[in-house]
């Protein structure tokens, strides 16, 4: 029994492998890792980039870090999560790939439950003071950040909304004042964030619905099966508006909507997984010999699964991020976060002027973003049609 | 061989959908080209019928009345609404025809009388109906309109008018007392759909007709009694009193869109089959009874929902009037080309409404922090209105200080406006108990709770937002956190019934005198009024009833003035801005004009519209 | 096969009455009540009506009555089957003409601004579909004949791009650059008519007082921007699935056959494979109709045509109740009825799938 499963496993970790590699070796895969890699950089090191707080600061003679005052408990559980990442990834080699990634997430969980326990940063947030406390002189000095500009950061001290770029402001600025390219870096943590909430929320409860199918076949499969196409008859796009506009218009609530509504794609997989498997000639041995079902389904589907799922994760990013897009459009999204397609809403001014920063920057962001997680899926599904591995090249 | 599908059968099949699209598109246009003829042997045949009449008119050897010869005249008071139209005849480039094109952003539910309820549909009624009296657009006087005289008893209580002689209907029939009578009785028929205008007629006891007058009766003295009967639209018995016999027949009335009908100087042209959202085209009213029918050969009214397309109508020069935004305005008075071909107007509007932050002092049953009059006053010090007025508006916007237009008599000049002051605010906020006891930056109350509040504004507009974001960064620096809540119209709506929410940003309409009981009175904090913020003043009650009561004006304007003092002092809104009215309106038209209510266009005003066209500048013939 | 279709049908309905009671759930469950969207719009409220107004539109449409009763009185308003009001307070229970209510917000029957939404969305949705296929099938095959050639890379990139550009960028992008007046003012701005058109003769007609486009070309013209923002993101999809099923077909034995027999990878191409990689692409087609109806719904906000997508959008966000549940029980009966087609047609095309 051992002998088999090692051999299993072994034919598991090849096989990833070989999808890995495949996928790697194709250029627009590739193009979208490193786009999304660079998100990812931006996400993380977002206060470190761009923040009005300067790193620090000498007033009457005291050292002080607003820098360090102001981060809020999502800033340091990103950095940390973001940190323990790399040191289990590549610190870590001798335990196997799945095992680390695991690891990577229990620790990523753990750093986020601490730091939102005894992070506290002061709520009432004024930015105007460094720059008018060194004009005034009571600041002596201070060090900033290579842009510094927070994303909510509105000068009033000296408004210029809907400036070109220019020397002080590298991209511009919106309708209110504030920095076009810090809302940019730090609005990737909105377009991971909706593309990571949503899909996980997808794919835990397309899971969990689908195995429960799969397992229970016959009449709570047939149940389910019902409820699952009623829920797919109702186009999402309506759906989603439905619960925005009778709910109100919280991002994190709309990240979560987008993700009950697309649930159905992955239970689907997962149930058509379940009875293919359960109709072959070992799991029916494994049954009769006494394994429960459960662990039979779980280690071996998931392996062959993993990669289809996340073909379809893939996508599903994607289409997130799009109807995220469309519903800032049609005037529900939230409303002082800086999301890139709330930017380019601003793009059309109401008397016909055209601010065309607004218009490109967030636009070629919003458009990347969906190129890169298109491309990775495209790629992902390449290399796991087994068709196309029998082809001559 | 079976025959095979080719690309030859797919080119085939494509061509025979196109036919097949195009016969079904050319059946769309035969039946509107049906309709146009339809509508053409329609008009002709009024005016054979037209033709017939004036033949015997004529053959019977009676003086006609001369419209040609009574213009301008005061004789017997019969033209006094339309002097002003007279001097524009006399121009010498005065001539006829010639459309405006005008477009509304919002698509009506209806043009029905009294069922609807929107700004929209009311400017059309204004044209197509007829009231008893009129404002003169400079003297803001009441000029008689259907009714040729009027008075009223020295109680107040009611008002008889005298009904001219000679006006028709746009079919021909008279209006008469009858019809004024009718139009009461129908409106407060409980089957018609009309729960707003009733509202209105409440306090009118009774409505009587007698040869050519009409007394009403009211059941006791209003202010605004007169004003309301005057703006009366008459609607035609003969028309629309079969709506009254059943409740199905007038569920038919209260379902219709377009059962406009009336005495004015235009008509609907497409009545019979217009629908919600299609263009609404007016035409003058051939047998109208004033002096002038219609400069122009037609009025057209589009419905284009979307700002970016009107906007681009605009300057492709098919909308000829375009009412701006501020920063729409400036950007099209930056192009050269927008300039000259149009004229622009930047003008206080006496109805135009203001727009407010509402404190609510009771939440779910409990006192809030802007229970304390110290935090409101403090708030209003924190409101930057100024900057609001030149940053969010450009300058085109005054800080209002109370709810009576700054043009009015109601509004008490004396009391001077508050300006930004964080100093007086943080001194009041600290009278009021709010301390930074913790060094976080926000100031907390005696009991340690921080001073937080959710702000409520409708959705939509992008100028309430930027307004919003310029307040939370201003309260914060007094240690205040207010977070901006854009809520769809609706969830508005239901906030102010349960009035579970900590401050609201509207807006209310005004007028000329307005009376602000339904707002402020402490009788209105009951479920249907609209005192939601839970205010009360026993002071305050007494002197608005006074004042409402009141038919003397010089005294009535006193009440007012000590009205005004009190809101000022206890600040129960946040009064926030007073809006110019910024409109672009064609080159072409000649004689258009700022007045003092608005610009004589007869919009939501029954002001004859004093627009012309010159023969060689006209763009559009029929 | 009979059997399988009838069952399918007969599960509809509870299915349908699964969606409607979905959809009337979260808009009777959420904050703020449905008779709150008929007051004043605009902003500005009018104090002394608001009360009066609320209570009568409660009374008139039954709002203030418990909610399972609500939805039992929509559910039998809409089914054919159902009791029906005949004079002076009788009922009757047999089958009756479905009423689908009125709109709150519109004051108008929903059926009425059904039928007036519904072919608008339909023109141009039933024009994308050929435009897409069109397009979809040249890519997809010369594509697949130029397999691993820069063609074939080049336009499957250029699909996922457009893919990737989100409608509403693009939309706004080509109302502002390519209809006002200040680029290039090529297209039209809004709506699909201009003014006036009606008064013209359908077809092109030049005059002494010069060329007149004709109600025909107008409506076109009218809609060839939105066609196009409509369809460029379905390219990728349908030109990979044809790629893909003509490639498939290029390997099949009956191809390899004809090779040998020496006839032109042309001929090959066009004579034999082509036909039979279509099948794929046809059973799609029935499943495209439900995503047309709504999926529309950005392209018709930003051109300003009133079909079913903006009718969805303005409703929604009123609240009209009616209006919603309507437009939900139509698109489900859709939805639900081109699946069943889909499975038909497969079950027709390909002689492996059985459903016994």
């Amino acid at each position: 029994m051992s002998e088999s499963s090692i051999d299993t496993i072994h034919k598991e970790q090849a096989y990833s492998a070989r999808v890995v590699r495949e996928v790697l070796s194709s250029l627009g895969a590739r193009l979208g890792l490193v786009w999304i890699v660079l998100m990812i950089i931006c996400a993380v090191f977002a206060p470190l980039i761009s923040n009005t707080h300067p790193y620090l600061m000498i007033v009457a003679g005291e050292f002080s870090s607003p820098f360090l005052k102001y981060l809020t408990w999502i800033d340091v559980a990103l950095l940390c999560s973001f940190l323990g990442a790399i040191i289990i990834w590549f610190g870590l080699k001798s335990i196997e790939g799945w095992k680390r990634l695991l690891l990577m997430v229990l620790v990523s969980l753990l750093m986020s439950i601490l730091s939102a326990w005894s992070v506290s940063s002061p709520r009432a947030v004024i930015y105007d003071q460094y720059r008018m406390g060194l004009e005034s002189g009571k600041i002596q000095s201070a060090y900033f950040a290579p842009i510094p500009y927070s994303p909510t950061d509105r000068s009033r001290d000296n408004p210029a909304p809907l400036q070109p770029p220019g020397a002080k402001h590298l991209l511009g600025t919106d309708e209110d004042g504030a920095d076009v390219l810090s809302r940019m870096i730090h609005g990737s943590r909105i377009a991971l964030g909706i593309g990571l909430v949503a899909t996980f929320t997808s794919l835990f409860l397309g899971i969990l619905y689908g195995g429960v199918m799969g397992f229970y076949s016959g009449w709570i499969d047939i149940l389910m099966m019902r409820f699952l196409e009623i829920f797919e008859s109702i186009p999402s796009l309506f759906l989603i508006l439905t619960v925005v506009a009778f709910f109100g218009r919280n991002i994190y609530l709309i990240m979560l909507i987008i993700g009950l509504t697309g649930w159905p794609g992955y239970a689907r997989f997962l149930r058509a997984e379940f009875l293919k498997l359960r109709q072959q000639d070992f799991v029916q041995a494994a049954e009769a010999s006494g394994l429960p079902l459960s662990s039979i389904l779980f280690r071996h589907m998931l392996p062959n699964g993993i990669a289809p799922l996340l073909v379809l994760s893939s996508f599903g990013m994607a289409s997130a991020i799009l109807v995220e897009a469309t519903l800032s459009f049609l005037g529900l999204g939230a409303i002082d976060q800086p999301s890139w397609a709330a930017m380019l809403n601003q793009a059309v001014g109401p008397g016909g002027s055209i601010a065309i920063w607004m218009a490109t920057f967030p636009g070629i962001a919003i458009f990347f973003t969906l190129f890169a997680y298109t491309l990775i899926g495209e790629a992902l599904r390449d290399a796991i049609d087994p068709r196309l591995q029998q082809q001559p090249n | 061989m079976e025959k095979r599908f080719g690309p030859k059968d797919f080119f085939l099949f494509v061509g025979l959908l196109l036919v097949l699209l195009s016969v079904w598109l050319l059946m769309f246009q035969v039946d509107r080209q049906w309709e146009f003829i339809a509508k053409v042997e329609k008009q002709i045949e009024e005016q054979s019928k037209d033709l017939s009449e004036l033949r015997r008119q004529v053959l019977s050897g009676r003086p006609l009345n001369g419209l040609n010869e009574n213009r301008g005249q005061e004789a017997n008071g019969a033209w006094q609404g339309f002097s002003r139209l007279a001097e524009i005849m006399d121009q010498n480039n005065y001539a006829q025809g010639d459309w405006i094109v005008d477009a509304f952003s919002v698509s009506s539910p209806t043009m029905t009388p009294f069922v609807a309820g929107d700004a929209y549909a009311a400017i059309i009624q204004q044209l197509v109906l007829d009231t008893l009296a009129t404002r003169d657009p400079e003297t803001l006087e009441w000029l008689p309109l259907i009714a040729t005289q009027w008075s009223s008893s020295t109680d107040g209580l009611s008002f008889t008018f005298t009904i001219r002689d000679g006006v028709r209907f746009a079919d021909g029939e008279a209006l008469t007392a009858a019809d004024v009578e009718f139009t009461y009785r129908f409106l407060m028929d409980s089957k018609i759909a009309a729960p707003r205008t009733r509202a209105y007629f409440n306090r009118i006891e009774s409505v009587r007709a007698s040869g050519n007058k009409v007394t009403f009766q009211m059941n006791e003295p209003y202010f605004a009694s007169f004003e309301i009967i005057a703006q009366m639209p008459i609607l035609a018995e003969h028309v629309y009193s079969e709506y009254l016999e059943s409740v199905t027949k007038a569920e038919v009335f209260n379902s219709s869109t377009n059962l406009l009908f009336g005495s004015g100087p235009y008509r609907m042209a497409n009545a019979n089959d217009w629908l919600p959202g299609q263009m609404i085209e007016l035409v003058p009213n051939e047998r109208y009874w004033g002096l002038l029918s219609g400069t122009f050969s037609k009025l057209i009214f589009k419905t284009i929902t979307t700002d970016t397309a009107r906007l681009t109508e605009f300057k492709n020069g098919d909308l000829d009037v375009y009412g701006a935004r501020p920063l729409e305005y400036r950007d099209l008075m930056d192009d050269q080309a927008i300039v000259e071909r149009t004229k622009n107007f930047e003008y206080f509007n006496p109805r135009g409404g203001y727009s407010y932050i509402a404190w609510n002092q009771l939440k779910s049953g409990k006192s809030t922090v802007f229970a304390d009059r110290k935090v409101r006053q403090a708030m209003t010090y924190l409101t930057d209105r100024q900057r609001i007025a030149d940053e969010v508006f450009l300058g085109y916007a005054v800080a209002a200080n109370g709810p009576f237009n700054p043009l009015g008599k109601q509004n008490n000049k004396s009391l001077p406006t508050r300006e930004y002051d964080i100093e007086k605010a943080k001194r009041l906020l600290a009278e009021a108990g709010f301390l930074d006891r913790d060094g976080d930056g926000v100031i907390e109350s005696n009991t340690g709770e921080p001073f937080t509040f959710e702000l409520i504004y409708p959705s939509g507009s992008d100028d309430y937002k930027r307004m919003m974001l310029l307040l939370k960064d201003s309260y914060v620096r007094a240690g205040i956190l207010m977070e901006p809540v854009p809520t769809q119209w609706p969830m508005v709506i239901d906030a102010l019934d349960k009035k579970n929410f900590d401050a609201i940003s509207l807006a209310w309409t005004a007028g000329f005198e307005v009376d602000i009981y339904q707002m402020l009175h402490s009788s209105q904090t009951e479920p249907g009024g609209d005192n939601f913020m839970n205010y009360k003043n026993a002071n305050f009650d007494r002197l608005i009833e006074q004042a409402r009561g009141e038919m003397d004006e010089a005294i009535r304007m006193d009440h007012w003035h000590r009205v005004h003092e009190i809101i000022w002092e206890d600040q129960p809104y946040t009064y926030l801005m007073w809006r110019k009215s910024l409109v672009f309106i064609d080159g072409r038209f000649e004689n258009v004009k700022n007045v003092r209510s608005g610009i004589n266009r007869g919009g939501l005003w029954r002001m004859p519209l004093e627009w012309y066209v010159s023969a060689e500048q006209q763009k559009y013939n029929n | 096969m009979i059997n399988y279709i009838v069952r399918r049908l007969v599960l509809m309905f509870p299915t349908l009455i699964g969606i409607t009671l979905m959809v009337f759930s979260i808009m009777a469950l959420a904050p703020g009540g449905v008779g709150a969207s008929l007051l004043t719009r605009g902003g500005d409220l009018r104090p002394e009506e608001r009360a009066a107004m609320e209570a009568y539109i409660n009374e008139r449409y039954g709002l203030d009555k418990p909610l399972p009763q609500q939805y039992l009185r929509w559910l039998n308003n809409v089914s054919p089957l159902g009791f029906e009001k005949v004079d002076e307070g009788e009922e009757r229970f047999g089958f009756k003409v479905p009423d689908l209510g009125m709109s709150f917000a519109k004051n108008r029957s929903v059926t009425e601004l059904i039928s007036e939404a519904l072919p608008i969305t339909l023109l141009l949705n039933l024009l994308s579909v050929p435009f897409i296929y069109t397009f979809s099938i040249i890519m997809g095959v010369y594509s697949a004949r130029y397999r691993g050639s820069l063609l074939d890379v080049g336009l499957g990139t250029t699909n996922l791009a457009l893919y990737s550009l989100p409608v509403i960028w693009v939309g706004t992008l080509f109302i502002v650059f390519l209809s006002s007046e200040e680029y290039l003012n090529w297209f039209p701005t809004s709506g699909l008519h201009s003014l006036g058109s009606n008064t013209w003769t359908f077809l092109p007609t030049s005059s002494e007082t010069g060329f007149q486009r004709g109600y025909l070309l107008d409506t076109f013209w009218h809609l060839i921007l939105p066609l196009i923002c409509l369809s460029y993101s379905s390219f990728a999809f349908l030109s990979k699935l044809a790629r893909t099923a003509v490639l498939e077909n290029l390997q099949s034995d009956y191809a390899r056959t004809a090779r040998a027999k020496g006839a032109s990878e042309a001929s090959v191409l066009w004579n034999h494979v082509f036909r039979n990689s279509l099948l794929p692409l046809i059973t799609i087609t029935a499943g495209i109709i439900p995503g047309l109806l709504v999926g529309s719904v950005v392209v018709e906000s930003i051109f300003s045509i009133d079909g079913m997508g903006r009718l969805v959008v303005d409703s929604v966000m009123v609240r009209d109740r009616e209006v919603v549940l309507s437009i939900t029980l139509i698109i489900s009966i859709l939805t639900l009825i081109s699946y069943l087609i889909v499975d038909i047609c497969y079950a027709i095309a390909d002689p492996r799938v059985s459903y016994e």
